[in-house]
């Protein structure tokens, strides 16, 4: 009877210890260091592949289809390059590649210009010059649609304030000033409205520049009985470059993409004048639902972006070397 | 080269005078150097010099000239800085050759050439020419900051603490490298440091500076031997000078009004008790630095601390006998009184 008892009691014991779970900190000692540090990272990697990577797989392997989404139960066809050969043999997307590139290349050389000027004022550390870059950084901080909006109203040849300011210092009356209707002042409208909004960020960025040049290689320079004009030259564009390169190499991919602004604004109108890439990109994946050819598009894009920042990048850390 | 003249330049900021009423004469083709402690005002007077600052009172001349209201540029001087402050993107040579491209100079291309190596090799770097100022080592960048401000031949060198930033071993080098070109150059060179073996190797005269204003200047044998007040004393020897009230040790010929005694180790007589001899001090311990050793000595809860010859026969817990040989004697202002 003892001994049954005793018997009865280690088997107590034994699920007693068996139920207990182990202390959390001894189940996870037997995790080495790079295994908790996957563990961390984890949930930003299953992200990232579930709303980045799958989908630019899948995008790859639909731009070889016919599929449209507008009909996910038809039959999908392989198609090989066809799309690819159709996106790029077709006049209307280079047309809107070029004009791409013309945003892209007007936006940089006015916010460089405007930015790096800005700063390089803001850098003299006159009086109040807090509250100027407080004031010169708003436009950055509101919200794309709003501008979109905001400029859309601004643009208003009737009652709009940017028609009605032209006319009054120009003469020219406002029913000619059709920013967002001229076909010669669409592209124009959106320049400006891009530059309104973003040249704060590329000044702010070109400000770090400057503010990185200690005072003392001015003052040795000062010394050796340069110019300022040779100071800017030979000390303030050097030594501030690496950091205007990189701000032309953000606005640049941002601009390469440029969508809500002129989706706001003119919507790709008058006529094609301002159908950026992008814009062509969503007419021919959700208005046309050629799923398979956009996807191939996107591809294209994307591929044109990627080496041409990569070449940027490798020219960039030359620069940074020096 | 040429003289220069400060006649009661003061110079604040905010509410701190960093420069107080100085006075100094600088002679043609002298080296002067100004030791004194971080915040003396010795980097603000070679900044005053030079025309980076201002002053709120009083006159720089140079070359008989008074410089006020004149920029840096129309001063003619040259002036190496604490930090290296060399332009990063241009080569070693193209940074030589930087204040001898000045439109103001028009000077031809084979002249810049000429002086650009000549200078080059003066301070060693002449095998780095091609190289990016930045992918140089610190000692290094150094010599192209000094080669750049002996490339040209202005009124007077300005040297904020050239080789403060350098290891022991190159520091050591390049102080007599600096000597060395000065002399060749018979160069007016004022040299600022908180480093008195730098002043007194290198220095034709030194200047003490403290709080803004010259204590004293003079030779470094005369900074040394006769310092003028107890400041000035306390800025030079190694180790640091030991101070004591009179009648601490035994002494010939105190003067009356005696508040603080000075004592280096020339001025300390240490010998072993014995044979008639008994100890007035007990050694504390004994710091080895090969050469020599650093003795510290306690008398009457006072400590000393002296060089000794690493076989002098004694060990910690010895007693010793100290007695003064003419040391120097501070009154209660501070002042030297002999």
């Amino acid at each position: 009877m003892t001994a049954s008892h005793d018997t009865f009691s280690d088997k107590m014991a034994d699920a007693a210890i068996r139920a207990t779970p182990e202390p959390l900190a001894a189940r996870v000692r037997g995790l080495s260091d790079r295994a908790i540090a996957w563990l961390f990272i984890a949930p930003t990697i299953v992200l990232l592949l579930a709303i980045n990577i799958f989908p630019l797989f899948w995008a790859i392997y639909l731009s070889f289809t016919n599929f449209r989404a507008n009909r996910p139960n038809a039959v999908v066809q392989n198609v090989g390059l066809g799309n690819y050969s159709r996106i790029l043999n077709d006049p209307d997307i280079w047309a809107s590649m070029q004009t791409t590139a013309h945003f892209v290349f007007w936006t940089i050389v006015l916010q460089t210009l405007i930015g790096f000027t800005l700063a390089y004022l803001i850098d003299r550390k006159f009086r109040g010059h807090a509250f100027w870059t407080t004031l010169i950084l708003i436009p950055m901080m509101l919200s794309p649609a709003v501008v979109g909006n905001f400029w859309r109203f601004l643009y208003e040849p009737q009652i709009g304030l940017f028609a009605y300011a032209v006319s009054f210092v120009s003469g020219i009356p406002t029913s000619d000033i059709q920013m967002l209707g001229n076909v010669h002042l669409a592209p124009w409208a959106i320049i400006i409205v891009d530059t309104w909004m973003w040249t704060p960020y590329v000044m702010l960025i070109c400000l770090a520049g400057l503010r990185s040049i200690p005072d003392y290689i001015y003052e040795a320079a000062e010394v050796d009985r340069a110019s300022p004009w040779r100071q800017f030259w030979s000390i303030t564009v050097p030594m501030a470059l690496p950091f205007i390169m990189l701000a032309v190499l953000f606005r640049g991919i941002e601009n390469f993409k440029m969508f809500d602004m002129v989706n706001l604004l003119t919507g790709g109108g008058p006529g094609s004048t301002t159908e950026v890439a992008s814009i062509a990109l969503k007419r021919d994946a959700f208005e046309a639902w050629a799923t398979g050819r956009s996807s191939a598009f996107a591809i294209v894009l994307f591929v044109a972006v990627f080496g041409l920042a990569n070449i940027y990048v490798k020219a960039l850390n030359k620069v940074k070397q020096r | 080269m040429a003289d220069v003249t400060l006649k009661g330049v003061t110079r604040s900021f905010g509410d701190k005078r960093a420069v107080d009423s100085l006075d100094l004469a600088i002679a043609d083709g002298e080296f002067v150097v100004l030791l004194g402690p971080t915040g003396a005002g010795k980097t603000t007077t070679l900044r005053l010099i030079a025309g980076l600052e201002k002053p709120d009172a009083g006159t720089v001349e140079i070359g008989g000239r008074p410089m006020n209201g004149e920029s840096p540029a129309g001063r003619d001087v040259a002036f190496v800085f604490q930090q290296y402050s060399l332009y990063p993107h241009l080569t070693v040579y193209e940074n030589l050759a930087f204040p001898l491209r000045s439109p103001a100079r028009r000077m031809d291309k084979a002249t810049i050439d000429a002086r650009v190596r000549q200078v080059a090799k003066m301070v060693r770097i002449d095998h780095k020419l091609e190289n990016r100022s930045t992918r140089l080592s610190g000692g290094e960048m150094q010599r192209v900051a000094i080669g750049r401000a002996l490339v040209r031949r202005p009124s007077i060198y300005l040297m904020d603490e050239p080789l403060s930033s350098l290891d022991a071993k190159l520091r050591g080098e390049l102080r007599l490298e600096l000597k060395r070109i000065q002399k060749e150059l018979g160069a007016t060179l004022l040299y600022v440091t908180h480093d008195q073996i730098e002043a007194m190797t290198m220095a034709d005269r030194i200047g003490i500076l403290a709080e803004g204003r010259l204590v004293q200047i003079g030779t470094p044998r005369e900074i040394y031997a006769n310092p003028a007040n107890l400041h000035v004393a306390a800025r030079l020897g190694q180790p640091h000078i030991n101070l004591m009230p009179p009648g601490l040790l035994p002494d010939a010929a105190t003067p009356a009004g005696t508040r603080t005694i000075g004592a280096r180790t020339e001025h300390l007589e240490i010998a072993r008790t014995g044979e008639g001899i008994t100890g007035n001090a007990e050694v504390d311990w004994i710091e080895h630095l090969g050469d020599q050793n650093h003795l510290h000595i306690k008398v009457d809860g006072h400590k000393l601390v002296t060089l000794a010859d690493p076989d002098l026969p004694v060990e910690a817990g010895d007693r010793v006998s100290v007695r003064l040989r003419q040391p120097l004697y501070f009154g209660g202002d501070g002042q030297r009184l002999a």
